[in-house]
């Protein structure tokens, strides 16, 4: 078996994803998941280091390595790099067939990738100079609330009359949160009201590529249930979203390096054993 | 995939603009210290610099030295001393900078700049413009002309246009032989409009050896270098020299097969204004990639001659009106922009477009997300959009904005590749 | 007449409405009829007037309208007038219009013009150059320019313009313009009898109206309010400056007003107040009102006289109104204002005059942070 890694070195966390190839086709064998911190290089070496581990193997059985993300120049065991762009659209089409479009929703970045039948990047757009529609801007928001980021979601889940929310500026908010609950407004209708004015911005943004069905969701701002039910309200229509969003990235980066072992497959083989890589 | 970035041609006409424009700047350096010769403040798009001629009075382009200040990393802090006294955050830094400066007494060069003899706005297109030169008039003390020049609304200007600019430009010719003391020498004028018509085939025919692939310099970066010569002595005998020696030159590398790179691998359109604070790092990006440009619409902010239009001696204020009302990108209305980069794509044979948002300049940016859009879904043109500023280093992401290059050219790769096309690794 | 309080609420809910109902109800009485809108500043609804159309002038979307479509053509640190319009076009809100017209205020508008343009060939958009410069070809120029238009106006409406018509509408708009210089004036004589949050609504409801019916209700304000009940209140009298085209939500106006501002002047809206006297009836009517515009405009952010400082228009406008300190009501990305901040300030300093610079949206959804702005700034003169 041929055994090829991806490691995603994000602004927030590091993920690390190795597949494997035979005749049967392609699977992912394990990953791995840690924040990024200060030292980023290191950051990609524990990572890597660790999702051998889990597979069992040593790091010399893996043929090719690929780097993503913002930290992708600093993996020093790198083969060579690629965009998370590409990786992630590589990914979904991976992991979630069919995917036409991609919203990514990471630390620092959003963007919108619109995907070929074969899992190429046909179009992309990112987030302009400002935080709104990333993470950054949750957490934010989450801290001013003074609640956990994990909480958020299910919360915005029982609102019942969000309220408006005209700034997507991150310093701005602040001062709209704290006027609503100066006012007595509920928790979870203020954070209703954040995800639907960073869902309205971040699409406005991303209808500069064809947003097309399927659309599947990655990055971590996916795991906020919360954030895409508000996604899915302003754009009606449902949007995907897998277990492995937040190793999307990584797993398309693992199945470029697989490419460069001189393995060559068409999207079939992938739709096959796509669900393999579910755990 | 991206690669060291590659070393890019020089040739001899990069030292040769070095020199002129030195040369220049101490031309102004001695108006700034004796009053002669007269100067006048003007802006880079659509200038008339040969009416200037016909005082033998020189340009001083505000712009040139703002642009020069932020490659020189030396933008951010005549931009902060503007802000304190009262500039936006969200105000055109090219201003911020100028202004900065001027309070501040620093210029791009270590030389002095004069106050001008006039500050003649010639407005086109650009609203900030009116007020830049307002300000610049108010801070100096120096007399200012507003030459409005009326916005392209059409096709082609109207005779009403062309009347309203050519009796301004008479009353400009007016004003200046009032304030100079000097009679306008119309032949003068006339023979640098002759000089301006042959340095506009020059150009021309330099901007056209970039359809031969490889195309031998970048017509964004390298045209970049050849504009500070093509507005300052368009008028002059010295622009005809350097500009038959720069198509001399780059003659030369085609007929040898030369490139910007040791291989071209893409070929690309560039629209908008480059980040001047990170010229370099941003050059790199897209020579990472043996990416080159083969044409540009910010180098047809000072005229658009390539398709066609020259200044004509036989009629020279009605052609300098032409100049400035129809045949500069910044005063042809938007669409007529898509229309000149759709051109660019088809007969330049680009593979994609890079759009660059500066966030200074609302001429150039507002509404580039249309301009996108018309040309991934109208016209399937593969279209990159960045984001930064052409003067203020705080808005340059370099890891963003490297990131979406990347991906960018890892799309146009994969795209090439399945085409069948022999691209490099 | 105290019914006329109840007038308002309804011409508050009229100028707000995104449905432009009062338009469609003038087209559905006027079948064949076409409206032209115009996009701020200032507006020759003369022209469309004249033409037998119905002129009205847009003011963007308030609060009402979320953006979901128009950031994908308009970037970042671009204005919100021009977003909200481009999505009330993206959205259908402004079908009932056959025709746009934009002038040259600003970048960001005159792109929009030729962006709406591309994506509705349907409809007549078109782009008024509106002079930068004062000398006579300048006049020269303006006539020709609103021939031109008034060309494109009837080969949209299939008539002719003619001067007599055109006559006639000058002098309805010169009486509509009549009338609210004295509003203004009432107000800046008795602040206490209007409010100018309640002056607002009755002009800018003006501009979604046909102006015969807009006449009639200022005259029936300006016969009631010298009649109405009003405490004369201790307050600082300011003027507002720097809200000529994006409209700040009239909750912020309520909000300077509650603090201790009377608001004896401002440029809000300012369209229907352009010009310091009458257009002239007299000779061609084209060229008076170009004439008018070169020559007899207020001073303005977006209009250049550079044979008169606009600092110093607004330092006449602080003297004749007796105001105690400026404010400059600013929206965000709006450059013309950022700009003209930076020399209205010095003269504003120089006459030792205090001012507040605020920041707005048009859509804002809360005010504490507003609020306590203007309250610290009222507390330290009053405390002075």
């Amino acid at each position: 078996m041929r055994i090829a890694a991806g490691v995603d070195v994000g602004s927030t966390q590091t993920k690390a994803v190795l597949v494997g190839a035979n005749g049967d086709g392609v699977k992912v064998l394990s990953r791995s998941l840690m924040d990024t911190g200060a030292n980023v290089r290191k950051a990609a070496e524990r990572a890597f280091d660790e999702c051998c581990q889990a597979a069992g193997i040593s790091q010399s059985d893996v043929g090719f390595v690929v780097g993503t993300g913002y930290g992708r120049y600093n993996i020093s065991f790198g083969h060579t790099q690629m965009t998370e762009i590409s990786c992630h659209a590589r990914g979904a089409h991976f992991l979630c067939p069919g995917t036409r479009t991609v919203i990514d929703m990471g630390g620092q970045d959003a963007k919108a990738i619109g995907v070929g039948p074969s899992g190429e990047v046909l179009d992309f757009v990112m987030n302009d100079k400002c935080a709104a529609g990333t993470g950054r801007f949750l957490a934010n928001a989450a801290e001013v609330m003074g609640l956990g980021l994990d909480d958020i979601g299910p919360l915005s889940l029982r609102a019942t009359r969000p309220v408006k929310i005209a700034t997507v500026c991150t310093v701005f908010v602040e001062s709209d949160i704290l006027s609503y609950l100066s006012q007595g407004k509920k928790p979870e209708d203020i954070m209703e009201g954040v995800h639907l004015a960073i869902a309205k911005r971040t699409l406005s943004l991303a209808r500069r590529v064809n947003i097309e069905p399927l659309v599947t969701m990655t990055g971590g701002v996916a795991r906020n249930i919360g954030m895409v039910r508000a996604l899915e309200t302003v754009l009606g229509q449902k949007i995907i979203v897998t277990a492995d969003a937040q190793f999307m990235g990584a797993v398309g980066a693992a199945l470029f390096s697989l490419e460069k072992l001189g393995e060559s497959f068409e999207s079939t083989v992938w739709r096959d054993h796509a669900v393999s890589s579910r755990d | 995939m991206a690669e060291k970035p590659a070393s890019e041609y020089r040739g001899s006409i990069h030292q040769q603009q070095k020199d002129l424009m030195l040369d220049w700047y101490q031309r102004l350096d001695h108006a700034a210290g004796t009053g002669d010769p007269p100067t006048v403040s003007m802006m880079i798009s659509g200038n008339c610099v040969e009416l200037l001629e016909g005082f033998g009075a020189i340009p001083l382009y505000p712009e040139v030295n703002a642009l020069q200040l932020a490659i020189r990393h030396q933008s951010l802090e005549p931009i902060l001393a503007a802000e304190e006294m009262g500039y936006a955050g969200d105000n055109c830094a090219y201003v911020k900078a100028d202004i900065g400066c001027m309070l501040k007494g620093i210029t791009p060069t270590g030389g002095r700049l004069p106050k001008p003899t006039l500050v003649l706005c010639n407005f086109v297109g650009c609203n900030t413009y009116v007020k830049w030169f307002e300000h610049v008039a108010a801070f100096t003390g120096a007399p200012l002309f507003v030459l409005d020049v009326p916005f392209l609304r059409g096709d082609q200007p109207s005779q009403a246009d062309i009347d309203y600019v050519v009796r301004q430009l008479k009353e400009v010719v007016a004003q200046l032989e009032k304030l100079t003391g000097r009679k306008f020498d119309y032949d003068r004028f006339r023979q640098s409009v002759a000089y301006s018509s042959e340095v506009e085939d020059l150009w021309s025919q330099i901007k056209h050896l970039a359809k031969n692939s490889p195309s031998p310099f970048d017509a964004y970066f390298d045209a970049i270098t050849l504009m500070g010569p093509l507005y300052v002595y368009r008028g002059k005998r010295e622009g005809v020299e350097f500009f038959r020696a720069a198509l001399n030159e780059l003659k030369q590398k085609v007929r040898a097969g030369e490139g910007v790179y040791d291989q071209e691998r893409f070929r690309v359109v560039v629209e908008g204004p480059p980040p001047y604070p990170y010229f370099r790092t941003f050059r790199d990006m897209f020579a990472s990639w043996k990416a080159v440009a083969v044409a540009s619409t910010y180098s047809t902010v000072g005229g658009l001659w390539e398709f066609g239009f020259r200044h004509d001696p036989s009629c020279p204020f009605e052609s300098v009106a032409m100049h400035m009302l129809a045949q500069n990108v910044t005063n042809r209305n938007y669409l007529q922009r898509y229309d000149q980069i759709r051109r660019y794509v088809q007969e330049w044979k680009a593979d994609g477009v890079i759009i660059h948002f500066v966030k200074s300049c609302r001429l150039f940016s507002a509404g580039q997300g249309d301009m996108r859009d018309y040309f991934t879904k109208q016209l399937g043109v593969p279209t990159l959009y960045i984001e930064s500023d052409l003067e203020d280093p705080r808005y340059f992401a370099e890891a963003q904005t490297k990131n979406r290059i990347d991906a960018f050219f890892e799309s146009l790769e994969h795209a090439k590749r399945t085409a069948g096309h022999a691209v490099g690794v | 007449m105290k019914e006329f309080e109840r007038t308002f609420d309804s011409l508050y809910e009229g100028m707000q409405d995104l449905s432009f109902a009062g338009v469609r109800n003038w087209k559905e009485q006027h079948p064949g009829a076409k409206a032209v809108a115009f996009f701020p500043v200032y507006a020759p609804m003369e022209l469309v007037h004249a033409a037998g159309m119905l002129p009205a002038l847009l003011s963007g979307a308030g609060d009402r309208l979320d953006i979901q479509h128009a950031d994908s053509r308009f970037g970042s640190f671009i204005c919100s007038i021009i977003k909200t319009t481009m999505e009330m076009a993206m959205t259908g809100h402004l079908e009932p219009f056959d025709g746009l017209l934009f002038s040259s205020i600003c970048d960001s508008a005159r792109n929009l013009c030729f962006v709406v343009k591309r994506n509705y060939p349907q409809i007549y958009v078109d782009f008024l150059h509106l002079p930068h410069s004062t000398s006579e070809s300048s006049v020269d120029f303006l006539a020709a320019e609103y021939r031109r238009i008034i060309t494109e106006l009837e080969r949209l409406g299939g008539t002719p313009v003619q001067d007599a018509a055109l006559r006639r509408s000058i002098e309805l708009y010169n009486e509509q313009r009549r009338l609210v210089r004295c509003l203004y004036e009432l107000r800046a004589k008795s602040p206490h009898l209007l409010r100018a949050w309640e002056s607002y609504v009755l002009v800018r409801s003006g501009n979604l109206m046909p102006v015969e019916e807009h006449i009639q209700i200022l005259r029936q304000a300006l016969e009631y309010l010298p009649t109405r009940p009003g405490k004369k209140r201790d307050a600082i009298r300011v003027v507002i400056e720097g809200s000529f085209c994006e409209q700040p939500p009239l909750e912020l106006i309520r909000l300077l007003e509650n603090a201790g501002c009377d608001i004896v002047e401002d440029d809000l809206a300012i369209a229907q107040r352009w010009f310091t006297e009458d257009v002239p009836l007299a000779g061609d009517p084209v060229r008076a009102l170009a004439e008018s515009y070169v020559q007899r405009s207020v001073y303005s952010s977006v209009r250049h006289d550079f044979s008169k400082p606009r600092w110093e228009g607004l330092a006449e406008k602080v003297l004749g109104t007796r105001a105690e300190a400026v404010i400059f009501l600013i929206a965000k990305f709006c450059e013309p204002a950022y700009f003209d901040f930076v020399l209205f300030k010095k003269k504003v300093d120089e006459m030792g005059l205090p001012h507040l610079l605020l920041e707005f949206e048009e859509k804002l959804f809360t005010f504490d942070r507003l609020r306590t702005e203007v309250e610290t700034f009222v507390e330290s003169l009053v405390f002075d």
